[in-house]
């Protein structure tokens, strides 16, 4: 908790200091960064454009997540179990260097995607995939979706069986056991799935560099930019911790939703 | 409901055989059994849930094998009770009549009226983990009878509760079936259970059908050794060594107008020489029956017990074996050993307790009135041995009817 606390608040005070003409940091105190973030789009822009994946993000890990956890939860195949854990696990396993590296292969413009577009004539010439956004997005979900697997089947893996056989019973179809029995009691999971994986793409920075370049509008680029190639320390200190209130409130804002949700059926 | 040429196997060989089983409208019957002999697996493929290898379930003599669970009208009450945690006891009930889009007005009514029933109406907007377990269990059973099922399915679900608790519930159950009428399997590892609630009672074992029947039936006249072993122990003598000469049966055999048992084996430990036959001992009417052969003490030895205590003894096993049949349904234990010492019981002619209790009530009049003074047999043993059949109502109010 210290470990965590003090650089934070080393930081708070960093993005606090005015600076001189080359940057430098002064001492003082001044909101003058601040004033700078949200007065400048290229800045301000890259924390909505943050904001704007994380939510897809999220939302996609969610849907892609919850069959997989379902299965994981519930199969009493230990086989099919194992494999599909492995798999989904796999992206954790490996360096996310080498698999941003493995999104560049397969995006590149002589890739396998491309050449497959190409042979099935859906496209003439090799699409630029590399600089659309969606290459940055989908390389992020594969990042992420195992967080959000693990989250959910553990809170899935806690319903009793029974409850679903109960539900069958009393004549409900499947879709309505889910809508009202598995939903219900998997909000937990599903919260906390959420926050894991929003609170993460909100802040994800090797991923998108590596797959899409460093001159995409995202939180992350922008302070990495910021602190390494304009040696604006304080800048960049306040920029975080503009990206770092936005991702506490997102997460409050899930959260508040998660308890809605719960009290919404009950009442 | 029927059951023809059912065998059920989990992708293996089966797991349970059954040729056939009527189960009549409004009958409550027990399907008993130990662990592994496939009684879940019964009551899951009468829900619904598995799906039977070969033969057919129908209820109301309508085919159902392939019908699925949500549109086949069962009740099914869970061992764990699976009462849904995120809903008041309300919606719990609410939950089978919303799925039948039950109109509002009626749905309300009949929520309210089933909560009635089970004596749960002041805690309809509680949650399941804020009743006790007897309550959980009374929501359970309101909830598979609220959908008006065509047969409800118990699997074990006084197996939760203790011991006291247990009695009280299984009374209440029996209660409650007769109230209502809906045509009851309740699945139980517990003889006394089976035995006490029952119309009928299956003996399953080894995945087959071991003997159907009447509780006395079962209790009284046992086909196999198993049967004789698992539902009626206490008839089952066991061999005493001391005692040549004697011949063991699995059952009750020699009493006058006792069924004799077909198939059971006489002990093998026992001397193979049969004990002289004594006189049929014809009881008059309304009389305990004298026992047979010498008294017994806890595993099967022989009590040396001078002639003229030997008939207080033989007097005062009778009920409290009875008392023990009775147990479940009356709920009352305290005058009941838990092991009669009455290996060989001889004098079962007394005659079949009476499935309700309220029959009862009139056996203990006469008894009142005919031997003042008596004291009853089995709460206090020291005093004279009781006449005419007052050991019944001893075992209700037990010295101020005598």
């Amino acid at each position: 908790m210290l470990a965590f606390l003090v650089p934070l608040a080393g930081l708070l005070v960093l993005s606090l200091r005015p600076t001189d003409a080359m940057n430098n940091p002064l001492p003082g105190l001044t909101l003058a960064q601040y004033g700078e973030v949200f007065s400048t789009p290229y800045l301000w822009g890259s924390v909505v454009e943050s904001l704007w994946l994380a939510v897809r993000v999220s939302l996609t890990c969610l849907v892609l997540g919850f069959p997989v956890a379902w299965y994981l939860a519930r199969s009493t195949s230990p086989v099919g179990k194992a494999v599909v854990f492995v798999v989904t696990l796999s992206p954790l396993l490996t360096s996310e260097v080498v698999r941003s590296f493995g999104w560049r292969v397969v995006m590149a413009g002589e890739g396998p995607v491309n050449v497959a577009l190409q042979a099935l004539g859906l496209t003439d010439e090799s699409l630029p995939l590399l600089r659309s956004p969606w290459t940055v997005f989908l390389a992020v979900v594969h990042v992420l979706l195992p967080f959000a697997v693990l989250a959910l089947s553990a809170s899935l893996g806690a319903i009793d069986a029974n409850l679903l056989r109960a539900s069958a019973d009393l004549g409900a179809s499947g879709v309505r056991t889910f809508r009202s029995v598995v939903l219900p009691l998997a909000t937990p999971g599903v919260v906390a799935a959420l926050v894991i994986v929003f609170s993460l793409s909100m802040g994800v920075y090797v991923t998108p560099m590596l797959v899409g370049g460093a001159n995409q509008s995202l939180a992350g680029l922008r302070i990495q930019t910021e602190a390494m190639v304009a040696f604006d320390q304080p800048r960049a200190a306040a920029l975080s911790f503009v990206l770092l209130t936005v991702t506490l409130v997102g997460c409050a804002l899930i959260g508040l939703l998660g308890r809605a949700a719960e009290r919404g059926r009950r009442g | 409901m029927e059951i023809r040429g059912l065998s059920v196997g989990y992708g293996g060989p089966p797991v349970l055989e059954l040729d056939e089983l009527t189960i009549e409208a409004g009958e409550f019957v027990s399907v008993l059994g130990p662990s592994g002999c496939g009684k879940s697996t019964l009551l899951s493929v009468l829900a619904g849930f598995v799906a039977p290898t070969t033969g057919t379930v129908a209820i109301d003599g309508q085919d159902v094998t392939h019908v699925a669970p949500n549109r086949r009208e069962t009740g099914l009450v869970f061992q764990s009770y699976a009462l849904f945690p995120h809903m008041t006891v309300r919606r719990n009930l609410e939950y089978g009549l919303r799925t039948r889009r039950v109109p509002r007005a009626e749905r309300d009514e009949r929520v309210a009226d089933a909560l009635r029933l089970v004596h749960l109406s002041d805690y309809a907007d509680r949650y399941p983990q804020q009743l006790s377990g007897g309550q959980q269990q009374r929501v359970a059973i309101a909830r598979a009878l609220v959908t008006r099922p065509r047969v409800l399915l118990l699997d074990e679900p006084l197996s939760n509760l203790d011991a006291k608790l247990r009695r009280q519930m299984r009374h209440e159950l029996r209660e409650l079936q007769r109230e209502v009428g809906t045509t009851t399997v309740f699945v139980t590892h517990d003889q006394a259970e089976a035995l006490a609630l029952s119309d009928r009672v299956a003996l399953l074992a080894h995945g087959g059908l071991e003997q159907l029947g009447t509780p006395e039936e079962l209790y009284r006249a046992p086909r196999t050794r198993f049967t004789a072993d698992f539902v009626a122990r206490r008839t089952c003598c066991r061999c005493a060594r001391r005692t040549g000469g004697a011949r063991c049966w699995a059952a009750p055999s020699r009493a006058p107008s006792g069924p004799r048992p077909s198939r059971c084996v006489p002990s093998t430990s026992c001397s193979s020489t049969p004990p002289a036959p004594r006189p049929p001992t014809v009881p008059a009417p309304g009389t305990v029956p004298r026992a047979h052969g010498p008294v017994r003490g806890l595993h099967g030895r022989a009590l040396r017990v001078p002639p003229a205590r030997r008939r207080r003894h033989r007097a005062a096993r009778v009920p409290a074996r009875h008392a023990a049949l009775r147990r479940g349904r009356a709920g009352r234990d305290h005058v009941v050993r838990r092991r009669p010492p009455a290996p060989r019981d001889g004098d079962v002619t007394t005659p079949p307790v009476p499935a309700d209790p309220a029959a009862e009530a009139p056996a203990s009049a006469p008894c009142g009135r005919r031997d003042a003074g008596a004291s009853c047999a089995v709460t206090s043993r020291r005093s004279r041995p009781p006449r005419s059949s007052c050991w019944r109502s001893s075992c209700r109010s037990p010295v101020s009817s005598c």
